[in-house]
């Protein structure tokens, strides 16, 4: 219910929210073990390309600190 | 049982009927006595209703009018009074509570035990990015993974290459504490907004020569600050949030307004877009400490979250979409799963007693970026929900930090005039 309504009264509101908790209170939920484990899992499956968390070798690193070079 | 049994009706009152329902629209909200049948009801008899009782917005709703008045009129019979109601959102408040317990058998921590430690990380800050001349509040990565845009107090917007640290375009403002920018997925135009109750659109033009800020244009139209901003899956809509208490989605072309969402009972500080595999939802975080999911089509409030026990700065998705986190003054952060729809992880310390201000993922989601108000940035463990590493360098608040869309680098904005990018 998209509130296009004009002032309304704290009557409306209540009832607005009496709807909104209804609906809130009725959808579908699993459970926490099979949420964290498909988390888990994702995150098991993308960490080898996550450069921050596995780091860049360093031959491939742009911004590797530099060794120090002589001009000869 | 349908929540709204008139869902369906349709107007079929009479002429003298619909004078009446022109007056039911004027406030103050007063019903008039409508007559006649209609289609679906069965009261066939002049009905009233007393004076303060709801007024509807008849012509987008088609509601049966006479049944709607009798409705209402017999609600307010029955005794459903202000305190009935105040006690049943009380009674769905709980409901739902228990509802969420039911589901909840192990926490994500306990899951996560036999996960590997993560390796101590060698995060370092390459580049530090200054130009600003007052404090930096908001920034956002190109596609490109090199350029990225900046806002600041003093209403200035840069445009950075952060590998060459050039300055690629420089658009002023007309107000301060530019509070929202963020790139077009084209990297061809940016949004700002602040403290001038709008969202303007700039393209950005290869032509060094030319003012940017001239081709500035107005999108969104609040009635306080712009918080946050963030354009859809492409160029043409615009997603804001604002001080206002609302979000709102524009087309960026005409500047209209699509869509409006409201729910939030404060001011909304942050917003982010569901990652595009997931489907036209959103979620937003305001001073009202919830955190709530919109339908982008319909404007519905999905779910909604309120563990936080102060203003919720910052809202970030997680990579996959099923699971978003939030900053919070509350000096925690916290994790929720939208499948489970309860918060599975509270990240914080007794040593951390600044507000976070802003959080983002990693590429994969294992470690979460979070910057505080104590100038540090912690790195959090998601799964384990412990603290990795802390990042210093920041001589005053982080105000925003966003990994690069490549996930090779870290960028914090802070009150120090400065942003900084770090990686490996």
């Amino acid at each position: 219910m998209t509130s296009r309504m004009p002032s309304s009264s704290s009557v409306t509101q209540a009832r607005q929210l009496v709807r909104q908790l209804r609906m809130e209170a009725n959808i579908r939920r699993i459970r926490v073990s099979k949420a964290s484990s498909d988390l888990m899992r994702y995150c098991g499956e993308q960490a080898k390309y996550d450069p921050l968390l596995m780091g860049i070798p360093a031959s491939e690193n742009p911004f590797r600190d530099k060794k120090p070079c002589t001009v000869l | 049982m349908s929540q709204d049994p008139l869902e369906g009706c349709r107007i079929s009152a009479g002429k003298k009927s619909a004078v009446s329902l022109g007056k039911a629209l004027h406030p103050p909200n007063l019903l008039v006595v409508v007559e006649g049948t209609c289609g679906a009801c069965v009261a066939a008899s002049p009905v009233s209703a007393p004076e303060g009782s709801c007024s509807y917005n008849v012509a987008h709703h088609h509601l049966c009018v006479c049944v709607r008045v009798c409705m209402a009129w017999q609600g307010l019979q029955k005794g459903e009074t202000l305190a009935s109601l105040k006690q049943e959102s009380e009674n769905l408040r709980r409901k739902l509570e228990e509802e969420r317990g039911k589901l909840t058998d192990v926490e994500l921590h306990q899951v996560a035990e036999k996960v590997e430690t993560v390796a101590a990380l060698s995060i370092k800050t390459r580049r530090v990015l200054k130009g600003h001349g007052n404090k930096v509040l908001s920034m956002d990565w190109c596609k490109d993974k090199r350029r990225l845009v900046s806002s600041s107090q003093d209403g200035k917007v840069i445009v950075w290459d952060a590998f060459t640290l050039n300055k690629e375009h420089g658009i002023t403002l007309p107000c301060t504490w530019v509070m929202a920018c963020a790139y077009a997925p084209s990297g061809c135009a940016v949004a700002c907004g602040g403290l001038d109750n709008k969202c303007s659109v700039v393209p950005l033009s290869l032509d060094r020569n030319e003012n940017v800020t001239a081709k500035k244009k107005s999108v969104a139209m609040h009635t306080n600050y712009v918080s946050g901003c963030s354009f859809t899956n492409s160029d043409m809509q615009l997603l804001t949030s604002s001080g206002d208490g609302t979000c709102a989605l524009w087309d960026v072309e005409s500047g209209q307004l699509l869509q409006s969402f409201h729910g939030h009972t404060a001011d909304v500080l942050s917003l982010d877009l569901a990652p595009s595999e997931t489907g036209n939802t959103f979620v937003s975080g305001g001073c009202d400490m919830k955190a709530n999911v919109w339908d982008m089509r319909s404007g519905q409030n999905i779910q909604s979250f309120d563990n936080h026990q102060s203003d919720i700065n910052c809202v970030k998705y997680y990579p996959s979409g099923d699971a978003f986190a939030s900053a919070s003054d509350d000096a925690t952060c916290r994790f929720y799963d939208l499948r489970a729809d309860r918060e599975v992880a509270v990240y914080q310390k007794d040593s951390i007693i600044f507000g976070a201000s802003s959080v983002d993922f990693s590429l994969s989601g294992r470690l979460l970026f979070a910057g505080y108000n104590d100038y540090t940035i912690n790195v959090w463990d998601v799964l384990k929900g412990t603290r990795v590493s802390v990042l210093f360098g920041h001589e005053n608040r982080v105000s925003r930090v966003r990994v690069s869309p490549d996930g090779t680098a870290l960028c914090s904005a802070s009150w120090d005039n400065t942003l900084r990018v770090s990686r490996t």
